[in-house]
């Protein structure tokens, strides 16, 4: 059993203790599926903590990510509402966007489900999974800077939550990945690097949650 | 000092907007009961943050929008309306980020006071991505009396002699302020302040190294910029002016209007003369402080 502070949040199985609210987290990887597992960890919903989560999900469908979160902490999919940009929506917590190009529309409906989150608890995770599917999509890099600095960053200043932006460092952005990353560094508080080493294991490079550290965690 | 909010909405309606705006200390609504006459409003007050419903008597609140992001790209917007997403036409609209706020939820109306506050104090829609330590930052850039300090005739002599030891078609210097660029000196073209999201060195200062943009066009953070894209740059290298505390204040940067390339001696020269740059604020600003003392003995 997890034991839930007010002002922090956890991780399962990530050995990361615990992450303060306000926390911003940039994650990155080269491999798809390592990045998805401990995002997935990051963002799943502490029932004992009363939290709720939204998730972007760019190439997943809503039903995917809940179960993805189910098997991460069981009951956490009920928890979270879904925007996906695959699948079907349920009128309810999982909705669809039909353009991910359409940064405009992409932004209201992230509002919009973080607010109703917030108005069922006060405790909540966001993330993005994956940042750099929005960034190929937008036309404009900085559509993609506006986005996270008015839907993504600011519920994390004026709330108690946390969130995850996930960027796979392999996928084309149409701009220097290694560049966008050192610079969305400074911007989040904190940066999460997961390196795959092993059929089942991962690497993860912390720094900005405690001290700075290499970890091994099992995917 | 008031701020004010332009408030976009049916005279009907406006009331309630208003109030909630004005509930917050500091703040002034500026009304504008249709999209004309909220164009007119942004042409003839200074505005710093916008409240728009969505249905208007001659458009939407998306035109309201589209017209501040035409002459003031970095003001944030607030789209209040009990309008759904789902029934919002963005087609025209695709990369014109808001913030939406749910006029139906039921502590609506304190939230809106409280988010117009909160995207006026921290820039909140501006379309680059500002360092985690943005206010101390700034704090030690406002430590500097540039405006005060000799350092015209230096800095251009500094910006004559980069230009001239790259071979480049432009040199600057400029120091990175909240909404700007502030260009101290320049070689080979005439730049003042540049909007902040407009500039290459709002991302180079992210950085550590120096960063080197080879072709604008390869890249989407610059391609679609048109004030770049008009200017006929094509590449670009800059190298962050960091105060002895580690806050990046400015950049010493170079321009070309071809594609180009620069090795890592190019880079490690480039950072130098950034050093030098500072090292000459540094001195200026030294000695102006030690002045006043001076005058006193």
């Amino acid at each position: 059993m997890t034991l839930v502070s007010e002002d922090t949040f956890e991780a399962e199985g990530l050995s990361l203790g615990p992450i303060e609210s306000g926390t911003s987290i940039l994650l990155t990887g080269d491999d798809g599926d390592a990045l998805a597992s401990v995002f997935y960890r990051l963002v799943a919903p502490d029932a004992d903590g009363d939290e709720r989560a939204v998730v972007l999900a760019t190439e997943e469908s809503g039903r995917t990510v809940r179960r993805s979160l189910d098997r991460t902490k069981r009951g956490s999919g009920d928890r979270a509402a879904v925007l996906a940009c695959t699948g079907t929506g349920d009128g309810g917590d999982v909705r669809v966007v039909d353009d991910l190009g359409d940064l405009t529309r992409l932004g209201m409906d992230l509002s919009s489900m973080v607010a109703e989150a917030q108005g069922q608890s006060a405790r909540f995770r966001t993330g993005m999974l994956l940042c750099s599917s929005v960034c190929a999509a937008a036309a404009d890099m900085r559509s993609v800077y506006r986005l996270l600095n008015s839907t993504f960053l600011p519920e994390l200043r004026r709330g108690d939550g946390i969130g995850v932006c996930a960027l796979d460092t392999s996928a084309d952005v149409g701009t220097n990945a290694r560049s966008v990353v050192a610079g969305m560094n400074t911007s989040f508080s904190a940066h999460v690097e997961v390196e795959r080493t092993g059929r089942r294991e991962a690497t993860l490079t912390v720094s900005g949650l405690g001290d700075d550290r290499t970890t091994t965690v099992s995917l | 000092m008031s701020r004010n909010v332009l408030c976009v909405d049916r005279s009907e309606r406006i009331g309630g907007v208003v109030d909630a705006v004005e509930a917050e200390d500091g703040l002034t609504a500026v009304r504008a009961p249709s999209v004309e006459a909220a164009r007119e409003r942004l042409e003839s007050e200074s505005i710093v943050c916008v409240v728009t419903a969505y249905d208007l008597p001659d458009g939407t609140g998306m035109d309201v929008v589209g017209a501040i992001r035409e002459t003031a790209s970095q003001t944030p917007c607030v789209l209040f309306t009990d309008v759904a997403p789902s029934d919002i036409d963005t087609a025209s609209f695709e990369e014109v980020i808001v913030e939406y706020l749910n006029r139906d939820l039921p502590d609506a109306a304190d939230r809106l006071g409280f988010v117009a506050n909160d995207v006026i104090d921290h820039s909140a829609q501006v379309g680059f991505l500002a360092p985690d330590d943005e206010g101390e930052r700034l704090e030690a850039l406002a430590a500097y009396d540039v405006a005060e300090l000799p350092i015209e005739e230096s800095f251009d002599r500094l910006t004559d002699l980069i230009a001239s030891h790259f071979d480049a078609g432009v040199a600057f210097i400029g120091l990175i302020e909240r909404d700007e660029e502030n260009v101290l000196s320049c070689h080979g073209a005439e730049m003042g302040s540049i909007t902040r999201e407009d500039t290459i060195c709002t991302h180079s200062m992210l950085e550590e190294d120096v960063m080197v943009v080879e072709n604008i066009h390869e890249d989407k953070r610059f391609s679609g910029n048109d004030l770049l894209v008009n200017l006929g740059i094509v590449s670009y290298a800059g190298a962050n002016m960091t105060t002895d505390d580690g806050h990046v204040i400015g950049q010493v940067c170079l321009i070309d209007f071809e594609e180009r390339r620069y090795s890592e001696a190019e880079r490690h020269e480039l950072q130098q003369f950034a050093e030098t740059a500072m090292e000459i604020l540094d001195l200026r600003q030294a000695v102006r402080a030690e002045r006043p003392l001076e005058v006193a003995r």
